[in-house]
């Protein structure tokens, strides 16, 4: 029982990581109802430029992490305007297919410019750990799960209650009436990409400072977590992807402790299979898929 | 024939079977990103058969092909009732699960004093039946491009066939065909079903040329790269991931030049041809135009 | 105030509009009657800047606003009810009420808050339902916040695209009952309606929209007087 709690534990504060890309996910997925696959690369990219900050001028922290957050969101712009804002609203496919080639891109980029594959980043916080109970916590986890609440909180008050998060939340529930309020879609578009890549960057600072070092791979492993985190919760829902994110977070250290490493992304995956067959909506989203059903049933 | 065309050649041809795998299942409107699995349960199950059971090419190729369609029908009763990116998602989620179950998964038998057969991580080494049975490169590569072209024209006679239309109507709008009549699912199966023994025959086809697999191989890479192939060549036509193929691996493989660069370039032109064409190079506008085109000219003629 | 002149709008090669003329005076309450797919909605869609015409001029106060951007042209004091009423299902009301005063960059919080309150006394039913969500209201209740939400961009000229589309018919009184106090109140209207008997009621102007072009144009009693229209729109029960 102990052990299960410590896990659950565990689980909670590396998945508020996971909640933090299922958001950026989820922020993107909502606006355009398109998939951004790149997402995980352009974020492994300004992580990249945080280790290049890092390695070439020695500063430490907090540079790094404006770093990160900087080139990130570059990245994201990037992706935005070549692979969603330049295709036609209609061709969803071919800007998910368009964003895995730019997917294919940055991560050569970062091979030319990096070619060892593995360098060193900026611990997050020395390796302690602090004992409550029969528990242990890890002060970087901490540290990643007291900032990813931080910015969650944050990113609430964005939405609800400013001019901006009125018009992104109108823009993906309905952007043809939200042009008739005269919002201008494109524009928020644009914004609604920069802050999912500046909280990609953030997670992407926090995730790499836990580990100490960095990979190209990152991309790649960012995109699955964040898409798994986001699908378990439910597309386009926020408080979905923060409960997708712990929920993965959990089910991997319950897998990892009682099954084994191998296990892991194994259970992971089998359970997003289970959730969408068995419930496609995710955790949040069921609501909103069954209204989506009978609308279709209506017609 | 030179050995390097040869051995290009012949990739090209199998990555071609599951980039028309993929590209059948988006006539019907569906994305899939986990036709590697069905490829990777063939070679796996092919192998299996020649290599460890003594099974004759043919019949392990049979066998392999039957399995992943198995699988593929499997995967689809469930699966395609989800609509969208939910589909997409979920075959991503299966595909995934092979490679990881086949990188835990180990079956040996001891065959000549040496353990064969597939050994979780390591992978499955020793499916030597092309080679023990002397079969050249060149042979090989004729084999595979046999059987493409079997399911080329099998692609050809589908277009014209009530089936074809029926799928391209599917993925134009569910409801309309199922307002005629048609049961829109039943036929995303069979879809489904084709789909899976075709990428079972390049897995099939892929095991015996490299004689090893490892579970790695089939990662979501191929599985994107295959269904972007058919979106660069173009939706109008079987020949459009043939020619989605062809450009990546034949064409930016052979540019020595930008050997370091590959995916710069790739990965910019895709994004900018995905701009002018989102329904890639061969669309079906430019289908249509070609072969009124065709006819005209075989009218010329006569 | 409102002025189109020799509007083309076009969907690739297919021409919606084949050059509308039609104006619409301060004051009054146009109405505009046409079949499904005669171009109503597309004739809205063009007026408020979401599509761009392809030839003709779009004029409102006498300025120029073709091919203005959809914000620009709810500043300049144009909005539109949707079609289907389209409210932001998962906000409530009040913030669907605020998202219509979005383009109101000047006005200071306190005022947009007066508005509100302003909408909440004309619609009392909304008031009861502010933190409601949306969706979760009846059709009428969507349609009156609807037309509350356009309104809360301080609009001269309301554009209302068939607000009586599949509500019941004392809604539909109801509603029309709106587009009498909002004229009375001063707000000039352009109705786009396929309900002739009602808009018959209200209305000071009509114009017939058919397969692109302007086929009728003429006051309430010239209209009741056409025979083609007589018989098409108010029909009688025999030919119906």
């Amino acid at each position: 029982m102990v052990d299960f709690i410590q896990n659950c534990l565990d689980g909670v504060m590396v998945g508020s990581s996971y909640a933090l890309l299922a958001i950026g996910f989820t922020l993107i997925f909502g606006v355009m109802r398109r998939l951004n696959l790149s997402y995980g690369p352009s974020i492994m990219l300004g992580a990249f430029v945080g280790t290049l900050v890092y390695l070439e001028f020695q500063m430490g922290g907090f540079a790094v992490a404006v770093a990160t957050v900087i080139g990130a969101v570059l990245a994201g712009i990037y992706v935005e305007r070549l692979c969603f804002w330049a295709i036609r609203q209609g061709a969803a496919v071919a800007s998910m297919v368009s964003s895995f080639a730019i997917w294919m891109q940055l991560e050569e980029i970062v091979t030319v410019f990096f070619p060892e594959r593995t360098y060193p980043f900026p611990p997050l916080a020395d390796r302690t750990a602090i004992e409550i109970g029969p528990f242990f916590l890890k002060l970087e986890n901490l540290i990643m799960f007291a900032c990813a609440a931080g910015l969650t909180v944050l990113l609430q008050v964005l939405l609800y209650r400013t001019r901006f998060g009125l018009a992104l939340r109108a823009v993906s529930e309905n952007p043809r009436a939200a042009r008739f309020m005269g919002i201008n879609i494109g524009r928020v578009t644009f914004w609604a990409f920069a802050l999912a890549s500046a909280l990609g960057g953030v997670a992407a600072y926090l995730i790499i400072g836990t580990d100490a070092q960095i990979t190209p791979l990152f991309g790649l492993w960012a995109t699955f977590k964040g898409l798994i985190a986001m699908m378990l919760g439910g597309m386009g829902s926020i408080p979905g992807a923060i409960l997708g994110g712990l929920l993965l977070g959990v089910v991997e250290a319950q897998s990892t402790w009682y099954l084994g490493t191998e296990y892991r992304d194994l259970a992971a995956y089998a359970l997003l299979f289970l959730f969408l067959v068995f419930r496609p909506g995710g955790l949040m989203g069921q609501v909103a898929a069954e209204r989506e059903r009978a609308a279709l049933r209506r017609v | 024939m030179d050995p390097y065309l040869v051995s290009v050649l012949s990739n090209i041809g199998m990555i071609s079977f599951i980039a028309l795998s993929a590209y059948l299942l988006l006539l019907t409107g569906e994305i899939s990103f986990g036709q590697q699995a069905y490829f990777a349960i063939s070679a796996y199950g092919s192998g299996i058969a020649t290599a460890m059971w003594g099974w004759p090419f043919w019949a392990g190729l049979l066998w392999g092909a039957t399995l992943a369609g198995l699988a593929a029908t499997l995967v689809a009763i469930p699966t395609l009732r989800l609509r969208g990116l939910y589909f997409s998602i979920a075959t991503l989620a299966f595909a995934e699960m092979v490679r990881l179950v086949f990188e835990i998964f180990t079956y040996q038998v001891e065959i000549d004093g040496e353990l064969v057969g597939p050994d979780g991580s390591d992978g499955f080494r020793d499916i030597r039946y092309i080679y023990d049975s002397n079969v050249t490169a060149f042979e090989y590569m004729l084999v595979i491009y046999g059987l493409l072209a079997l399911v080329l024209i099998g692609f050809f006679v589908l277009e014209r066939a009530r089936l074809g239309s029926v799928f391209r109507m599917i993925g134009e709008d569910p409801m309309l065909t199922e307002m005629q009549g048609l049961n829109a699912t039943a036929y995303k199966v069979l879809a489904a079903a084709m789909a899976g023994v075709i990428a079972g025959i390049g897995g099939g086809l892929y095991a015996h040329l490299t004689t090893y697999v490892e579970p790695k191989i089939f990662n979501v890479m191929l599985g994107v790269h295959s269904l972007a192939y058919g979106l660069i060549g173009g939706l109008g036509t079987a020949l459009g991931p043939l020619l989605g193929v062809g450009i990546d691996i034949g064409f930016l493989e052979s540019i020595r030049a930008i050997s370091g660069y590959r995916m710069i370039v790739f990965g910019g032109l895709v994004a900018v041809l995905l701009i002018i064409r989102p329904r890639g190079i061969l669309d079906e506008a430019t289908v249509h135009w070609l072969r009124r085109r065709w006819r005209r000219w075989i009218h010329a003629q006569d | 105030m409102l002025e189109v002149q020799d509007v083309v709008t076009a969907y690739g090669k297919i021409e919606a509009l084949k050059g509308v003329t039609l104006r619409v005076g301060e004051g009054q309450i146009t109405c505009l009657l046409g079949p499904n797919g005669a171009g109503k909605t597309t004739l809205m869609l063009t007026i408020t800047g979401i599509l761009k015409p392809r030839r003709g001029s779009v004029r409102f106060h006498d300025k120029d606003i073709t091919g203005q951007a959809p914000g620009g042209i709810v500043r300049a004091g144009i909005a539109l009810v949707p079609e289907n009423r389209l409210v932001f299902p998962e906000m409530t009301v009040a913030e669907n009420l605020r998202a219509g005063a979005y383009s109101r960059t000047g006005s200071a919080a306190s005022e947009i808050a007066n508005d509100m309150e302003a909408m909440y006394n004309r619609f009392p039913r909304l008031r009861e339902r502010s933190t409601q969500m949306a969706g979760t209201l009846s059709g009428g209740e969507q349609q009156m916040l609807s037309v509350a939400r356009a309104l809360m961009a301080r609009p001269k000229l309301l554009l209302m695209d068939e607000p009586s589309l599949g509500l019941a018919p004392m809604i539909v009184e109801e509603i029309f009952q709106i587009v009498r106090d909002l004229h009375k109140d001063g707000t000039s209207i352009f109705l786009v309606e396929q309900n002739a008997h009602m808009a018959l009621q209200v209305a000071h102007h009509f114009y017939l929209l058919e397969q692109g072009r302007v086929t009728f144009d003429g006051t309430p009693g010239e209209m009741a007087e056409d025979e083609v229209i007589q018989r098409a729109y108010l029909g009688t029960r025999q030919t119906a």
